[in-house]
């Protein structure tokens, strides 16, 4: 066995009396049986599993996805509150090839209480349902002296009125949705605001797990608002088309807890998001495959939304498609997505980089050619597949695969060669989170078991390796960083009530 | 008045409008008596058991063509939590909890009058020969009973039996285990003795041969 090897494995060893502590929790919840159940199984009396494929979440079963679809409101108003809490501790597998090992790897394998959020959800009347979510960060950020602060914001929101006419002969669910995060109104676990692992590590908490991977996503992400329409037909053919604003006035609840000027700010109302799938279900099999877009004006700066022409331009594409067979004991789902970004910069920017080279004042190898301007354009594709399995809802396992590949900028380079020849790292950024290259490329795999002794309960491991991080397999930072030295053992224990 | 106090107040006039544009004909309260059963089979029963209780997923039964007395018996069994099959307590005790005796009746009647399941069976003949066997003979040899003396010749039940033919295979298999090895559903105790000597190989044909039944 290679040193470096047993030293890498010999890293992970510090999260062993993490690990000890998740089994003794285990085999303390294999006695209590599953009698609390959160906001929407109470109001159905149903077990998570009715919609959570094998109990994951948050992937929806057909069923699942029904709920949500006629609005949150099939069973009878309950007391509409619900809570989830996560305690995780992770570990790098290099934290030698770091400036400030300290600072970057400040809760390394150490357990940490990283987030809880509060859910209020449930059957408002017949045709009116909510799915609202706001999230406490225990490791929102760092004062000046290092420590860490904790911070509450609106999460996921969603409001719906839904109705449906359903007879021997036809089945139409029809809805309208006010919600802050383009896709989260999506019932398919593909879509951008839900293809993901939960639970996720706290970003300023644990370096590099999951959550730091690539995953197709819209530009503008959460906390913005917006209003869509939506169609199930026949359970063959669902369509969605609806616009987003920023959030403020009556919205202003949809980013409540950011400070207004650290929102997303888009232009107008005029950023529309579009979804169109085709589903299809036979025996204990389901598929679907869709399409989506979302096109958004989004000011450079979000404090400052005087200059038209300080806007941005993304346009959003994407393809997905996901697999569900279920039949007790047995839950597998594959699901596969791909999106591609197209980001024109704002006239402002196009015109600030002009002739300047590189945005950071870094040059070629010789330290006196310039490097060219910053892109006008840039261009993103994000690939990310996941195949899992989960038997008799307890006991999982999964393995994900992500790619993101992208033109490259030199906006993206943070580290590189000054005027002396020699390489360098932009203050404003850490060396193992800096990019040698200017391109974003982003390569790897994660890998999840996970075991569930009650319904609200979940203790999990995931592993996520790279094979390409910030544009380069090896030596990304100039400095000797390799992706692999990224690749974390991620634990956690999940709860929800 | 503000713009946004006018945003505020249209709002909630919009909501209160939509409130007044529920109808009980499309509603998915299960704790409203006034639902009527239909509505309630339209609008949440179909969700697992399919448009008609002709159900999609081998998961959840077919409930069309179910013989009412049997249903009837079933849901309270649910409802009174007295059926503990996982199925059972993982869907049916919250869906129940709130029925009344009239909905129940009502669902009861629904489903009987709806046309029967008609399930594709793959299997290969000599599975389902072997299951009519065990269907219209019984199990000589270990005293079993033809399934046929209760159920019916065409598996079609009669009063708290429960009709079987065009069931999923899958789903009867899972009962009939939970019959042989459980006391999850002490109102079917008779199918305790039934099935305890039936094996796998038994259960598998059986189920098969009754899967397709209704199909013939």
């Amino acid at each position: 066995m290679k040193a470096s090897t047993l030293q890498t494995q010999c890293r992970y060893f510090e999260l062993i009396p993490f690990f000890v502590c998740l089994m003794i929790l285990g085999s303390i919840t294999l006695s209590f049986d599953a009698q609390a159940l959160p906001a929407f199984a109470r109001q159905t009396g149903q077990n998570c599993v009715s919609c959570h494929a094998g109990g994951q979440f948050p992937e929806l079963t057909p069923y699942g996805r029904i709920f949500k679809m006629t609005g949150y409101t099939i069973g009878e108003r309950t007391l509409p509150f619900s809570a989830m809490g996560v305690i995780n501790a992770a570990s790098v597998a290099d934290r030698s090839k770091s400036d400030l090992p300290a600072d970057d790897f400040q809760k390394n394998g150490n357990p940490v209480f990283s987030s809880a959020s509060l859910f209020i959800a449930g059957k408002v009347t017949d045709n009116i349902g909510l799915f609202s979510q706001i999230t406490y960060d225990h490791y929102a950020g760092q004062h000046a002296d290092g420590s860490f602060y904790g911070h509450s914001s609106a999460d996921n929101i969603d409001l719906r009125y839904a109705d449906r006419f359903v007879n021997e002969r036809s089945d139409l669910i029809v809805g309208v949705s006010v919600n802050n995060n383009p896709s989260v109104s999506d019932p398919w676990n593909t879509a951008a605001a839900w293809m993901q692992y939960v639970p996720a590590a706290s970003l300023t908490s644990h370096q590099f797990t999951d959550a730091n991977t690539p995953y197709p996503g819209n530009s503008t992400g959460g906390n913005i608002a917006g209003i869509s329409g939506y169609a199930y037909w026949n359970a063959l053919v669902y369509a969605e088309l609806g616009t987003y604003q920023t959030a403020k006035g009556l919205f202003r609840p949809m980013s409540a807890g950011m400070p207004a000027a650290e929102t997303t700010k888009l232009k107008g109302r005029n950023n529309p998001y579009w979804r169109l799938a085709l589903t299809h279900e036979w025996g204990p099999h389901n598929v679907m495959v869709g399409v989506s877009g979302n096109y958004a004006h989004i000011y450079d700066d979000p404090a400052d939304t005087t200059n038209p022409n300080s806007v941005h331009r993304v346009k959003t594409t994407g393809v997905d498609g996901q697999y569900q067979f279920l039949l007790d004991p047995h839950t597998v789902t594959a699901q596969i997505a791909y999106t591609r970004q197209r980001t024109n910069y704002s006239a402002n920017e196009i015109a600030a980089n002009a002739g300047v080279g590189s945005p950071f004042g870094f040059f070629a190898a010789d330290g006196i050619t310039s490097l060219p301007d910053a892109n006008s354009a840039d261009t993103t594709n994000t690939f990310r597949t996941k195949l899992s399995y989960v038997y008799q809802a307890k006991y999982g396992g999964s393995a994900a695969y992500f790619n993101l590949s992208g033109t490259t900028n030199t906006a993206n380079q943070s580290s590189g060669y000054d005027n002396t020849a020699t390489i360098i790292v932009d203050p404003g950024t850490s060396r193992v989170n800096s990019n040698f290259s200017g391109n974003p490329a982003m390569r790897g795999m994660t890998y999840e078991l996970f075991y569930t002794p009650i319904q609200y309960v979940r203790l999990g491991g995931q592993y996520t390796a790279y094979s390409k991080f910030n544009g380069a397999s090896s030596n990304y930072d100039g400095l000797g960083r390799n992706a692999k030295d990224n690749n974390t053992l991620f634990l956690y224990v999940w709860a929800a009530y | 008045m503000k713009p946004n106090h006018m945003l505020l107040a249209m709002t909630l006039t919009l909501t209160i409008m939509a409130a007044a544009c529920t109808s009980i004909e499309r509603s998915r309260d299960l704790a409203n008596p006034n639902v009527s059963a239909q509505t309630l089979a339209e609008q949440i029963c179909s969700n697992c058991h399919g448009i008609g209780g002709r159900s999609i997923s081998p998961n959840f039964p077919a409930l069309a063509a179910q013989q009412p007395d049997y249903f009837i018996k079933e849901v309270k069994e649910f409802r009174n939590h007295s059926r503990s099959d996982p199925a059972g307590f993982e869907y049916m005790w919250g869906l129940s909890r709130s029925l009344t005796d009239e909905q129940i009746a009502g669902l009861a009647a629904y489903y009987s009058r709806q046309p029967a399941a008609s399930q594709k069976t793959s299997e290969a003949s000599g599975l389902t020969a072997a299951g009519q066997e065990v269907f219209e003979k019984g199990v000589a040899s270990k005293n079993i009973p033809a399934c046929s003396v209760c159920h019916g010749a065409q598996a079609q039940g009669q009063g708290g039996v429960p009709r079987l033919a065009g069931q999923h295979a899958d789903y009867l298999a899972k009962q009939l285990t939970v019959f042989q090895r459980t006391d999850a559903r002490p109102e079917g105790s008779i199918m305790k003795t039934i099935a305890h000597d039936l094996t796998e190989q038994n259960i598998e044909s059986v189920t098969v041969f009754l899967q397709g039944l209704s199909a013939k």
